[in-house]
């Protein structure tokens, strides 16, 4: 690595200090003269025919401002994915129809809480229940209610099919007939909650002057201004989105939210600020949650291990819409096919509405799921070869520079070297065989390791599918750095000025940023698709290079030298090997705007992830380029089980990553912790339970989330396949989403090697483990 | 629905007295967040299980959400907003900054709070130690090793006189 004065360092998050005073300012924090409380009105029925709506008597009550159903609206669907195939299908407030318990039906906004209740509670809405179906593979029969029957169908001959992916290569009968083992196991995985602690929350403003200002807890405000202008039929340039800080989102806040939406609709109605915020049940009972996802998998192995071939079917329960099942269903492929060389493979992938909550993308979107089913069979697999599990994932794995079906190279890929390091550290093999051999002793607590790997994509094209950013030098030359990006807790933020420091050669502390204000910064890809720090973090070099490179100019002029003669100390440009001559950042600039007709120095940068392709690629076959750069990671997990109480506990988790290099190793740091604790929690204690399409555990007292006494003991190993270089953009990858399927597949295979185990459903709770050791013990009597 | 009729009371909060007239059914959190517009102190699940909320009552950690405002006047109320002087963070908060115990920050409030009830009563804690006392505090941002470790680190300055 070159020498690097702010990028590869662990700077301190820039807003560390206001979040630890408590002075940053998160959406529910902000208060606007003369702000309205709105509160939604929602479905009590999983599936129903509204035959009337009454507010009259709403409208009435003293202090209520306005109240708005779906004839207030323009009645225009939106979806997270809109494309010919599958068009948008949900309208922001519901149109004759209701499809899942919790869909919002009216909103009412009013002078105080207490009113804008006993609003909701005089609206009369006359509902004629229909029949409803909340099991996916119910709702795939003929008999099945149909929930969209006017909707384009993806696919016959099954019911309720939202969206379909199949895809494939090769000959795969022949792998099978060729195959020396082949397994086959259905593997499926509850719904989670996202659990971040700021609930949704919504302050939308529309002024006299006719435009629409909100602030909103989400994950991108460029998106949110697409969709927000789209519903309610504005231009763009009549909304406008601005930053807040953001308690923690995990997926959860991208997409229109339909609070979003109707405290909007409110205050165009009555011109004063709208706030909604939902409490805590609202948040479990009605906002997306994650993909559950069943698994099916069938892999055929040469006698070496070598895989030949795999068929694998997924079956998504979308919910009442779309929401993103019908791109879980496509990433779902991605995550089989990255990590491992599979040389045949049909893959055939469905998401099936039901009338159940609408999903969101959650940290990981469908690799957590499809690596534990994958990663357990491999262990099954390996078992049964008698090789083991290291050498088994050794021998597929995918080298450096390989080149995948859908045309992606995997370029400097790390995985091999990921899975060869974290053996080492753990001592893996030495540690595997011990648990073996002491499943057969009298001691009620067994020990067992397991390894998980994963390759996970940096970015993809899908809407604003690029970032721009400016930089801007003021005139004691000191930065300020505009960017559209939004910080959700990453740190993005932090290293954006790591860069723009680095290019410039200016403190960090100095960098000032300017963010996510869809009318003054510049358009950002966003902080959902695990590509902000490779986009965005390339823009800001770009313009900060740029302006450099004016300094320099300048300077070059003033100085009467060569600008390539140039460096730079101490915010001072000099001439090599002649210090005298020297100039400052600050002249440097009063130069520039005193010759160069006021050229204050202001840089611009673009940045564009696959620059040659025109769009996504396709959902429905997979073709096309996904991403430029595949992250790896191999996690071991060692964990204890408790064979009289069923109780696991992860002990340690160790992972080495390969995420190019890291810009700002605390913050790399921080992102594996918090996807080892959300591992944790898919595995041992979160499941939304549903009956009827309602949430029964609607609190975090039901919904156990990992606690500080549950803290796992974390290790990393950097695995570094990039770097840094002047003059030239880098290349880097994610590390905020892939690694939560690393710990789940290791902990999967680290309690079958404890207890001889195969479990097969997420999470693994005391009772599901306690059955598991008792088919265990009958099928050995047997 | 009929309204309580509001009682002025007496809050002490971060030093400072305030008098403000409020209905008894409502809370210290929304009394510091809605009257006194400390927005500092969070909300995050109003049925006191993920101490978002957190403040200090005479130095003891209190789920704010979960107690009456009517019900701790004159008592000394801290809050996030009274921790630091002026730029000068409190030697918690600056290892909190330092040590990556901060990403989204929904949490950081109440947890630096509940660290320095720790610290003020236990000045050089043991790891259990700190994990028992913010296991009542949710963070799903850090996974808590690197808020244990800032804990840990702040009690050891403290002790060597930093």
């Amino acid at each position: 690595m070159e020498n690097l004065l702010y990028v590869g360092k662990s700077v301190p998050r820039k807003d560390g200090p206001l979040k630890a005073t408590g002075r940053a300012q998160y959406t529910v924090d902000l208060s606007l003269p003369g702000m309205l409380v709105g509160k939604v009105l929602r479905s009590p029925y999983p599936h129903a025919r509204i035959l009337s709506i009454d507010t009259s008597k709403a409208n009435k009550l003293p202090g209520v401002k306005a109240v708005v159903t779906a004839a207030d609206s323009l009645q225009i669907k939106h979806g997270f994915v809109e494309t010919p195939r599958y068009p948008a299908d949900q309208y922001p407030l519901a149109v004759d129809t209701v499809r899942h318990v919790g869909e919002d039906v009216a909103g009412v906004a009013a002078i105080d809480e207490d009113t804008a209740e006993e609003a909701l509670s005089l609206i009369k809405v006359e509902y004629e229940p229909l029949p409803a179906v909340f099991d996916p593979e119910e709702a795939m029969k003929p008999e099945a209610p149909e929930i969209h029957p006017n909707h384009p169908k993806a696919n016959e001959p099954y019911r309720n099919i939202g969206g379909k992916t199949e895809t494939g290569w090769g000959d795969l009968e022949k792998a099978f007939n060729e195959s020396y083992l082949i397994r086959e196991d259905k593997y499926t995985c509850q719904m989670r909650a996202h659990g971040y602690l700021e609930p949704q929350a919504t302050v939308a403003h529309f002024d006299y002057s006719g435009k629409l200002n909100v602030w909103t807890s989400s994950m991108g405000v460029f998106i949110k201004r697409a969709k927000l202008a789209k519903t309610l039929g504005l231009p763009y340039g009549q909304v406008r989105v601005l930053k807040t800080y953001v308690g923690g989102a995990f997926g959860g806040k991208i997409d229109l939210f339909h609070h979003e939406y109707i405290s909007a609709l409110l205050s165009m109605k009555c011109h004063l600020p709208v706030k909604i915020v939902y409490s805590r049940e609202e948040v479990f009972k009605a906002a997306r949650h994650g993909q559950p996802l069943i698994v099916q998998i069938k892999t055929g192995v040469a006698k070496d291990g070598a895989i030949l071939g795999q068929e694998i079917r997924t079956i998504n329960d979308s919910g009442a819409y779309h929401g993103s099942g019908v791109v879980v269903i496509f990433l779902a492929w991605g995550f089989a096919m990255a990590p491992y060389r599979v040389p045949n493979m049909k893959y055939e992938g469905y998401s099936i509405y039901t009338n159940n909550l609408v999903r969101a993308p959650q940290r990981g979107h469908g690799a957590p799921k499809m690596r534990f089913a994958a990663e357990s069979q491999f262990d099954m697999i390996a078992e049964e070869l008698g090789i083991d599990p290291i050498e088994f994932r050794l021998r597929n794995a995918r080298k450096p520079g390989e080149l995948l079906p859908n045309g992606d190279s995997v370029k400097n890929f790390g995985l091999i070297e990921c899975i060869t390091r974290v053996d080492h550290r753990t001592d893996f093999k030495n540690k595997y065989a011990t648990a073996i051999r002491e499943r057969e002793t009298d001691s009620k607590i067994k020990r067992g390791i397991g390894i998980g790997t994963t390759a996970y994509f940096g970015g993809s094209l899908i809407y604003p599918n690029s970032s721009s950013v400016i930089v801007k030098l003021n005139d004691d030359a000191s930065v300020s750095l505009m960017t559209g990006a939004l910080d959700v807790g990453q740190g993005c933020e932090t290293v954006l000025c790591q860069i723009a420091a680095e290019e410039l050669a200016v403190p960090v502390e100095e960098v000032q940023v300017y963010a996510a204000d869809t009318e003054t910064t510049p358009v950002d890809i966003g902080s959902w698709i695990s590509g902000l720090t490779y986009v965005t973090g390339n823009a800001t070099k770009k313009a900060a290079a740029q302006a450099m490179k004016k300094l320099l100019v300048i300077a070059a002029e003033e100085l009467k030298a060569d600008v390539k003669d140039l460096a730079t100390h101490h915010k001072e440009i000099f001439v090599n090997h002649s210090p005298d001559r020297r100039i400052s950042y600050a002249q440097a600039i009063a130069a520039s705007i005193a010759k160069n007709r006021g050229d204050s120095v202001i840089g611009e940068g673009h940045f564009r992830t696959m620059k040659d392709e025109p769009t996504h690629p396709s959902l429905a076959t997979a073709k096309g380029r996904w991403t430029e750069n595949y992250s790896s990671y191999a996690t071991v997990a060692e964990v204890e089980v408790d064979t009289e109480t069923g109780l696991v506990k992860i002990l340690k988790a160790t992972t080495a990553h390969d995420c190019g290099f890291p810009l700002n190793p605390t913050l790399v740091e921080g992102q594996i912790d918090g996807q080892v604790s959300m591992g944790q929690g898919h595995m041992l204690t979160e499941a939304l339970r549903v009956e009827k399409g309602c949430v029964i555990n609607p609190s975090f007292l039901e919904y156990k989330m990992p606690c500080a006494l549950d803290m796992v003991e974390t290790d990393y190993i950097d695995v570094i396949t990039e770097k840094y270089q002047k003059d030239r953009h880098y290349n880097t990858k994610e590390v905020g989403e892939g690694y939560v399927s690393g710990t789940v597949a290791a902990v999967a295979n680290a309690v079958y090697n404890a207890t001889g185990v195969r479990l097969k459903q997420t999470p693994f709770s005391p009772d599901r483990v306690l059955d598991g050791l008792e088919q265990t013990a009958k099928r050995k009597e047997g | 629905m009929k309204k309580l009729p509001k009682q002025l009371i007496s809050l002490k909060v971060n030093g400072y007295e305030y008098e403000v007239a409020v209905r008894p059914n409502r809370t210290l959190l929304e009394v510091l967040r809605e009257d006194l517009r400390l927005t500092g102190t969070k909300e995050g699940c109003d049925d006191g299980s993920c101490g978002t909320c957190t403040v200090l009552l005479e130095g003891v950690p209190l789920r704010a959400c979960l107690c009456l405002a009517v019900a701790v006047q004159g008592k000394e109320v801290t809050t996030i907003e009274g921790l630091a002087e002026g730029d000068q963070l409190h030697p918690i908060q600056r290892a909190f900054v330092d040590h990556g115990a901060i990403q989204c920050g929904y949490c950081s409030p109440g947890m630096i709070l509940t660290a320095k009830a720790l610290l003020d009563t236990t000045p050089a804690p043991t790891e259990q130690d700190i994990k028992l006392a913010i296991s009542g505090n949710f963070c799903r941002c850090t996974g808590y090793n690197k808020i244990v470790r800032a804990i840990k680190i702040a009690s050891q300055n403290a002790a060597g006189g930093k």
